[in-house]
């Protein structure tokens, strides 16, 4: 059923309505599609801005890019220390899920007590806590394998130091952020460390990259650092001198040697030293470097210095005749003595067999000027130009305020002091036939050119006086190594405690070159409080640079410059029909 | 004039799904490029971590632990070296004279 309407005859359409209602109405909507035209624009065009960086916010994610630290290398390129990628736990607390036995098993994977763990866990005001930095691959692998909930890791980079003790005190360590702290780590840390990079880029809803945004900062990576150390001779200088602490019941001991070639260090060892890496808890005097950072009363090690400097002013020749007897000299009220009294001595016996009484009467003819100056030209004094941290100077005071008595302890080593290495570098000038080259830890294929401070043929004089100190008659026969001639002086010094002298602790030790008519390596031991009965530096550190100057000269591949026994023992085979 | 609308209206219609999938197409090879670039990494860090182990089975310290134990052997001298004289110019008969 229908009905029909008569809109037409509406009453409604009968009204008259005026034009502008729908002028107005059009016109309303016209001014609301400009607002909204308007309010696009601005927002996408002209101040774009905010929602840009909530769009960001949301999708950009900035990525750090570490860089990789350099590695340390050896002369022949064999790794000293490197970075390897080692994970570290951490956690969420709040969002931690564990049972106790889970807690008790992480515990012990991570290498801590249960309360510390759970107290780390317990934490609910940090969003974010370590739980252990560095942990090894194995137990990382152990740890995600137990699948607990808020437990996350990240990698991060250790620092190997496959060397271990024997390298240790020269390496020093970086810590877990890869910040040098100490040895070389700390000298190179800055070319070692390189520049992080960074990137800017779109992570999708899987968190998987998708796009770069802007520009890519990539990182430079540390650059590696050749070393001149031999690793094969810091070990075995290492190991010679672990033994003679061990054997001479010492406090500590350490060997320096040198190419005096080209002035590079080959070998800086000391024991005890601290393994690299593990270097929490370890106090300073396991971590320094003990022949570069500590200083002594050289002893008798300075006496050769004093000859050389006579013979250059012509005050004595070699075979000039010294009076000894009766082994004790009195300079302004203090008596010097010698240890065994010798007699009439020639300028070659003095160094021989270490007169003090001797070495005081050449240097009582020379001015306290002269002296200082010789000892300031060989480095005593002020710090070695060497980039390791730490590196100490010694203590020369000037000529001036040098009293006669002093005159006369300084020329057979008290009254001043120097580091193992100080000692080393100075003996390379009877080496290098009278120059002092400079001493450096990067290798260098480039033979070194010093400056003169003894003429070549004094340097050849005093020489012949060491090699005379490890001969038959001499302080140090034990120094002698198999094939190859050698030549130097030992030192045993009183141990200054206080103000005064410690009864009964002295310091052993020996420096000295090899092959003694054309030196290639300088050997510089120190034995610390040796305690075993034996104490002089002929009998504790001369047998440390005699197994170091042999293997060394073998390890460079230096010919024996003396004949030996051969104990090659060729087996006859029988003839066959 | 119809004819030419409809003709760029398609045209229109497929460079936009033509744009569509090739921006799918480069994020995809992007990801490509990325997981390439942290497998290079991986192997990078592999390859260091070896290079460390191999180093540190091969120290001083335990070559000649297990030269000294294993093999019995012992550090070598002077007195047991047999030193001769390389010469490029001698011929290796002279040599192992």
């Amino acid at each position: 059923m229908s009905r029909a309407v008569l809109y037409a005859s509406s009453p409604l359409l009968a009204s008259k309505t005026p034009i502008w209602r729908s002028k107005f109405i059009v016109a309303s909507i016209a001014i609301g599609f400009a607002v909204l035209a308007g309010r696009a624009i601005y927002i996408q065009v002209i101040n774009n801005q905010f929602f840009k960086k909530q769009g960001e916010l949301r999708f950009v994610r900035t990525l750090d890019l570490p860089a990789n630290r350099g590695k340390i290398l050896d002369r022949n390129g064999l790794i000293l220390a490197s970075s390897i990628v080692s994970p570290s736990v951490w956690a969420i607390p709040e969002d931690v899920e564990i049972d106790n036995a889970d807690l008790v098993k992480l515990a012990k994977l991570l290498d801590m007590p249960v309360s510390e763990l759970s107290k780390k866990l317990n934490d609910d005001d940090k969003s974010f806590v370590w739980l252990k930095r560095q942990v090894d691959a194995l137990s990382a692998k152990k740890i995600e394998s137990l699948g607990i909930k808020g437990v996350y890791f990240r990698n991060e980079y250790k620092r190997k130091y496959p060397e271990g003790d024997a390298a240790a005190s020269l390496m020093g360590f970086a810590n877990v952020d890869g910040q040098g702290l100490g040895g070389i780590e700390l000298a190179f840390n800055q070319a070692l460390a390189g520049h992080a990079g960074s990137r800017r880029v779109i992570k999708d809803r899987l968190g998987q990259v998708v796009e770069n945004v802007g520009e890519q900062l990539p990182p430079t990576a540390g650059r590696d650092q050749q070393l001149s150390i031999d690793s094969k001779v810091q070990f075995f200088a290492y190991q010679k001198l672990r033994d003679a602490v061990l054997e001479n019941k010492a406090k500590s001991g350490s060997v320096v040697v040198l190419d005096v070639v080209t002035g590079e260090v080959l070998a800086l060892a000391n024991y005890p030293g601290s393994s690299s890496g593990r270097q929490e808890g370890l106090n300073g005097a396991q971590l320094r470097n003990r022949a570069l950072t500590d200083t002594f009363e050289p002893g008798s090690t300075m006496k050769p210095f004093v000859a050389a400097l006579a013979l250059d002013k012509g005050l004595v020749t070699p075979e000039t005749v010294i009076q000894t007897a009766p082994g004790r000299l009195t300079i302004g009220g203090a008596t010097i003595s010698d240890a065994h009294p010798h007699g009439e001595l020639t300028v070659n016996q003095v160094i021989q067999k270490s007169s003090n009484v001797g070495i005081v009467k050449i240097a009582m003819q020379m001015q306290s000027r002269e002296m200082w100056t010789m000892f300031n030209q060989l480095g005593f004094g002020h710090k070695p130009q060497l980039a390791f941290p730490g590196v100490v100077g010694g203590r020369l005071r000037a000529y001036k305020s040098w009293r006669p008595i002093e005159q006369a302890t300084m020329s057979y080593g008290y009254g001043l002091s120097c580091s193992l290495f100080q000692l080393a570098h100075a003996y390379s000038v009877f080496a290098r036939d009278g120059e002092l080259i400079p001493i450096t830890l990067t290798k260098t294929n480039e033979a070194a050119v010093g400056v003169s401070v003894i003429s070549p043929k004094n340097a050849i004089a005093i020489r012949h006086m060491l090699h005379m100190v490890t001969g038959d008659g001499g302080t140090a026969p034990k120094a002698q190594a198999v094939g190859y001639s050698v030549g130097g002086k030992t030192g045993t010094a009183h141990i200054q405690e206080g103000k005064g002298y410690a009864n009964k602790k002295y310091r052993g030790f020996f420096v000295g070159m090899a092959p003694i008519e054309k030196p290639r390596i300088v050997v510089a031991v120190m034995i610390d409080e040796p305690s075993n009965g034996k104490y002089f530096g002929g009998d504790v550190a001369a047998p440390v640079f005699s197994e170091t100057v042999q293997q060394t000269l073998r390890i460079l591949g230096v010919q024996p410059d003396i004949s030996v026994k051969p104990q090659i023992v060729t087996m006859a085979v029988e003839e066959s029909f | 004039m119809t004819r030419l609308n409809i003709a760029l209206f398609a045209a229109v219609l497929a460079t936009m799904l033509y744009v569509v999938r090739t921006q799918y197409e480069s994020r995809r090879l992007f990801v490509d490029i990325e997981k390439a670039a942290i497998d290079v990494r991986r192997l990078e860090i592999d390859n260091a971590t070896l290079q460390v182990e191999k180093r540190a089975q091969a120290t001083p310290l335990r070559i000649e632990k297990l030269a000294q134990e294993r093999l019995h052997m012992r550090s070598a001298t002077p007195a047991v070296t047999q030193y001769m004289r390389y010469d490029k110019d001698t011929p290796a008969a002279e040599l192992a004279k």
